[in-house]
């Protein structure tokens, strides 16, 4: 008895959740992708009518907003978080005796919740009351930072609070991996009078593709997540400029009682997380570990 | 050991100093946050007040009579740290059979419960909704644990597996010889040797756990409502009360930098999700 349990408690132990997984996950999903092709308004109808719902998604002009925001709010922050992530660690990796504080001061942004963030930054980047307001004051009065409020340059506030809240952890991640780079060859390299800045793009980043591929991974993770940034710093607005497809997802199920268009929207959601993000996260696993 | 240019003593001060100022920006705006707490909502909106003001404590007064703050806090706490006991409960036998003992398949089902963390919670909130309600589940403590406890599972298990493997098989395959059965050996050889890389991932779950939002905003109403539901209903939709907000904010975000700046390296190990050793 205690043998059989013994060899079977990986997967009793594991039964549970992936049981609860299933159903919460896959149950739902699948829920979502029929009523997607359904004429579902206020409430969920059952009988299948094609893809109505997917022409409407893709006829909506909102919907083309929120989803070209995916793609710029998604490249930008990916992009930016990593080469200013990349340049801090390299900065703190230059024998900076407080660096244990330092780099804690970095990481913070991380362990705060996105609507913190969120309500921080809509202080700052507020026209009337933050930064343009502040050096207005100072005598500048020509200045003008109105992103938060400009449809045109809203995102991009979206992605600065982004950038702010994971380059800290981006930074963490390639200290970690410029320590763990083989000495012998960045002193082999410097011997033979190379310099500083081509031992660095020719042996220590490539050296460090790996934990590219982890922050790349964790990013495209959060930059899926931004939800609650986006509610919290411009609410989708102005208008519905910073839409992303998971605010238009919720505006569509619980303000505008358009269920089938949410459900259509999220399915799409699904598709480019599917074909984008999951392929790099079994490859990175799997190569891991063999 | 890094790759330094010149190390010169005053290249190694002037870098370090620059570090700070890159470090002081990047405090800048939870410090503003926290300034703007002790403003009234008069003075947080003009800029000429930015550092020379009346310090008040209106706003925490305010927040702790009449918005109830101690009840959100403690469901905060209670939550997490209820949530957090029980994925440490369910995480560590599973991360400990899969690093010990291993059985086919078992890695890919952890791979598969990882990649269902980037599918985006959008498209589960309104049958979530839905169902909870219906099973009276809805706004209630239990199933904002259950529901903290399962989102964060499969990354309390990958970092505690990542843990795990670093230690010698043949310590726990010794304890087996002496006889020590499974539970002796999680418990007198597991959980001491691997206790640093269990405090991160504790800390890393309990900080995700005080932190979510989108669940705990949507699934409760007022008895399991924790304190991102308070920010969240005092954001005014015409940005006003921001020293009522900051106020809110600071006090949702205070435990967790003070906890953090003691824990430090616990901080720095669970948010890089083990990769800082």
């Amino acid at each position: 008895m205690t043998k059989w349990f013994e060899e079977h408690l990986p997967k009793l132990v594991l039964a549970p959740s992936f049981i609860v997984v299933l159903i919460f996950v896959y149950g739902f999903i699948g829920w979502t992708a029929w009523v997607s092709f359904t004429r579902s308004r206020l409430l969920p109808r059952y009988e299948l009518d094609g893809f109505i719902q997917y022409d409407r998604l893709f006829d909506s002009p909102r919907w083309d907003t929120a989803f070209s925001n995916l793609f710029v709010f998604g490249f930008l922050f990916i992009v930016i978080a990593m080469i200013l992530g990349l340049i801090l660690a390299i900065l703190l990796d230059q024998n900076i005796r407080t660096e244990g504080a330092i780099r804690t001061i970095y990481l913070y942004p991380m362990a705060l919740s996105m609507i913190v963030t969120g309500t921080a930054w809509k202080w700052i980047l507020n026209p009337g009351l933050g930064l343009e307001a502040t050096v207005r004051g100072w005598g500048f009065e020509d200045f003008t930072f109105d992103w938060l409020v400009n449809p045109d340059m809203a995102i991009y506030t979206v992605v600065i609070a982004a950038i702010w809240q994971s380059s800290g952890f981006v930074m963490a991640l390639f200290l970690a991996g410029l320590r763990s780079v083989d000495q012998e060859i960045i002193k082999a390299a410097q011997v033979d009078g190379i310099p500083t800045w081509r031992v660095y793009t020719a042996i220590i980043i490539p050296a460090m593709a790996p934990i590219f591929l982890s922050a790349f991974i964790v990013l495209s993770h959060l930059a899926i997540k931004s939800f609650d940034l986006v509610i919290a710093l411009t609410g989708g607005g102005p208008g519905y400029a910073t839409d992303l497809p998971a605010t238009y997802m919720y505006t569509m199920a619980f303000s505008r009682g358009d269920i089938g268009q949410a459900a259509s929207s999220a399915m799409i959601m699904m598709a480019v997380v599917f074909t984008i993000v999951v392929p790099y996260l079994y490859s990175e696993l799997r190569t891991k570990d063999d | 050991m890094a790759i330094v240019a010149q190390s010169t003593r005053r290249g190694r001060i002037s870098r370090a100093t620059f570090a700070w100022i890159v470090g002081l920006l990047f405090f800048f705006p939870i410090f503003w946050m926290v300034l703007t707490s002790f403003k009234t909502d008069a003075d947080a909106v003009k800029p000429e007040h930015l550092f020379f003001f009346t310090p008040t404590l209106e706003n925490y007064l305010n927040m702790t009579e009449n918005y109830d703050y101690w009840r959100f806090a403690q469901n905060s706490i209670i939550t997490a740290v209820f949530a957090t006991i029980f994925a440490l409960a369910v995480g560590i036998p599973c991360a400990y059979a899969m690093a010990f003992n291993p059985a086919r398949g078992t890695k890919d089902i952890l791979m598969w419960m990882l990649s269902t963390k980037m599918l985006p919670a959008a498209a589960v909130l309104y049958p979530m909704t839905f169902l909870t309600k219906s099973l009276g589940l809805f706004d209630t403590k239990f199933l904002i644990i259950v529901v903290l406890m399962l989102i964060n599972l499969p990354i309390v298990i990958w970092m505690l597996f990542t843990y795990f493997k670093e230690i010698p098989k043949e310590i726990i395959e010794a304890g087996q010889m002496d006889g020590v059965n499974t539970w002796g050996e999680v418990r007198e050889i597991l959980i001491p040797l691997a206790w640093g890389g269990i405090v991160s991932t504790a800390l890393l779950c309990f900080i995700f756990c005080w932190n979510e939002a989108y669940w705990t905003v949507r699934l409760t109403t007022t008895d399991a409502a924790t304190l991102s539901k308070l920010i969240e209903g005092n954001r005014a939709p015409e940005g006003l009360f921001f020293g009522r907000l900051s106020a809110v904010s600071t006090a949702a975000v205070g435990p967790i930098v003070v906890l953090g700046w003691f824990c430090q390296k616990q901080l720095v190990q669970g948010l890089t999700f083990g990769a800082v050793k």
